[in-house]
């Protein structure tokens, strides 16, 4: 299992750099004001240049094409880092279902002509008289399909008929047959209690766990113990704890330079 | 992008624009403020502004949400320039009605001029025609002039949008400074010249494929880009601005004397070698810049 770390409104480029610096495998971005998790994203980003962006999506507020367009940037700027993690918020499971549909075949390969029961793209409206029926959201991703999970109410069910994952948030709710599994829990900081949860978590079957660390906690104290104990503890089974709990070699000379 | 941000930074450039379309084959940015956020993330004092974004096609309180969010994190670096879009393809994709596009600009404008009051993104519009001129000078936003007008109708313009700015009853030394993007390039060899004014003329082929026209402004004629394509794309190519730095300089005072100050020098053209784009970046930085008054912009 991998460890992640969610980011703070308006701190994400600092905390994205401790993230990547602490060998994380990414970052959530956008949990605070859902409207504003794109510039989170983007900020997240460019702060960093190997973890993956999980950028929180409402849905339901704005039209799915734009929020295709604005992902497909997003994941230019990061190189194709982005990972998205849609909430589907007040939305029944049909239309959810629907509005992540036309999210992702926006960014798709081919060309959208979408008709379903919340959504039809293009919309064919009268006024727009030249309007071709189908139309292309460029530019493409910069990767070649962007993982999306899910996550609120309707979230079990659009995540059946998908086939996509849900997020979990309870240990119980991280099916192991899933080759990607990713969860949500909040530390401690104390070291006992978070091995003994990240390891229920591995245990569980979860894959991708992302960690909310103690508001008003020294950041980078916590994020030396993920990185040196519970990140370890988490990577293999059976983590010979001899090594995390030996001494910490001495500062290199000269302030780290070599 | 950013690169090129960093750069004209370097340089001392003082604001980068950009600008907008949709479903387009090239890859046109369609998501502006994410772009946006990517340059005022790594630098530290270039203005970053949208010219223009599509308002029409965006639901504006999360929009004025966005834009209030950039300015905060870039400390005020951040234009928020609205347009209304012309393309009928990119209001079905949005699933927005043409006929909408007014009212929807109307109450979009009123949504984020309250969030401008409240401390939010400073508000530009783009328009080229006498009555959305004259109302962006009523409610009281500057103008960032397309680089397609020639300059004869940037002053027009620029005089209906200071009768619109002084019928709103707002004090004439609070009206602030226009803009206009402008095609430039500082050569004094010939063949670069021409050469720089066929990329001109082949980056306006892409608004014929975009369905773009210029309506007649009073005297200033219609350039129609559909049905007649080259004379429209020649016309425009001759808004050009070539020449020695002192040819260059003498052109652009021409707009900083009716009021219009910040230029947005328009340099990146579809297929443009980079090497070229950042040479002139270089050139216009060590021989016009610092011979013109206030804000420049590329």
């Amino acid at each position: 299992m991998r460890l992640g770390l969610i980011l703070t409104e308006r701190r994400e480029a600092d905390m994205a750099r401790l993230a990547e610096s602490h060998g994380l495998f990414g970052v959530l971005a956008g949990t605070g004001e859902p409207r504003t998790a794109i510039t989170a994203a983007v900020y997240a980003s460019t702060a960093t240049d190997f973890v993956r962006v999980v950028v929180n999506v409402r849905l339901g507020r704005e039209h799915p094409v734009t929020i295709a367009e604005e992902l497909s940037v997003l994941d230019n700027v990061n190189n194709g880092r982005t990972v998205v993690l849609a909430d589907t918020a007040e939305l029944t499971p049909g239309d959810a279902a629907d509005e992540l549909a036309v999210i992702r075949e926006a960014l798709g390969n081919r060309p959208i002509s979408h008709e379903g029961p919340r959504w039809k793209v293009p919309a064919g409206l009268p006024a727009n008289v030249t309007a071709p029926p189908s139309l292309a959201v460029t530019p493409k991703p910069a990767q070649l399909e962007i993982p999306f999970w899910l996550t609120g109410g309707a979230a079990g069910e659009v995540a059946r008929r998908g086939g996509l994952p849900e997020l979990a948030r309870d240990p119980a709710g991280a099916p192991p047959e899933r080759p990607v599994q990713p969860a949500i829990a909040r530390i401690t900081g104390s070291l006992s209690e978070d091995r003994d949860a990240v390891s229920a978590w591995m245990v569980a079957g979860a894959t991708h766990l992302l960690l909310e660390i103690p508001p008003g906690a020294d950041q980078s104290a916590v994020m030396t113990m993920v990185s040196r104990y519970l990140a370890p503890e988490v990577a293999m089974p059976h983590f010979p704890r001899v090594m995390s709990d030996s001494k910490v070699p001495l500062p290199w000379p000269g302030a780290g330079r070599i | 992008m950013r690169e090129l941000a960093v750069l004209m930074e370097e340089l001392g450039y003082d604001e980068l624009w950009l600008s907008e379309h949709h479903f387009f084959y090239d890859g046109y940015c369609p998501a502006l403020l994410p772009a946006a956020a990517s340059v005022l993330s790594i630098t530290e004092r270039l203005r970053v502004g949208t010219g223009m974004l599509l308002l029409p096609m965006y639901d504006p309180e999360r929009l004025a949400a966005l834009a209030t969010d950039l300015t905060v994190r870039s400390r005020g670096r951040f234009d928020l320039g609205v347009g209304m879009g012309y393309r009928d393809v990119e209001f079905d994709g949005h699933g927005v009605s043409r006929k909408q596009r007014m009212p929807r600009m109307v109450t979009g404008l009123d949504v984020l001029e309250a969030a401008e009051a409240d401390g939010g993104a400073p508000i530009w519009m783009g328009a080229q025609l006498v009555e959305p001129v004259k109302r962006a000078g009523l409610r009281g936003h500057p103008l960032l002039f397309s680089a397609a007008l020639p300059f004869e109708r940037c002053r027009t313009l620029t005089k209906v949008w200071e009768d619109g700015w002084a019928q709103s009853g707002r004090p004439e030394s609070q009206r602030p400074a226009l803009g206009a993007l402008r095609n430039i390039w500082l050569t004094e060899d010939q063949r670069e010249r021409e050469a720089a004014r066929d990329w001109v003329r082949a980056s306006y082929v892409q608004y014929a494929g975009l369905g773009w026209t210029l309506p007649a402004v009073g005297d200033h004629q219609q350039q129609d880009y559909a049905a007649q394509t080259d004379k429209a794309i020649a016309d425009t190519v001759e808004t050009t601005i070539t020449g020695s730095a002192d040819e260059c300089i003498k052109q652009l005072r021409q707009f900083d004397e009716v009021g219009i100050r910040h230029i947005a020098f328009r340099l990146i053209l579809d297929g443009e070698p980079r090497p070229a784009l950042e040479s002139q970046l270089r050139r216009l930085a060590d021989k016009v810049l610092p011979r013109l008054r206030d804000r420049v912009a590329a």
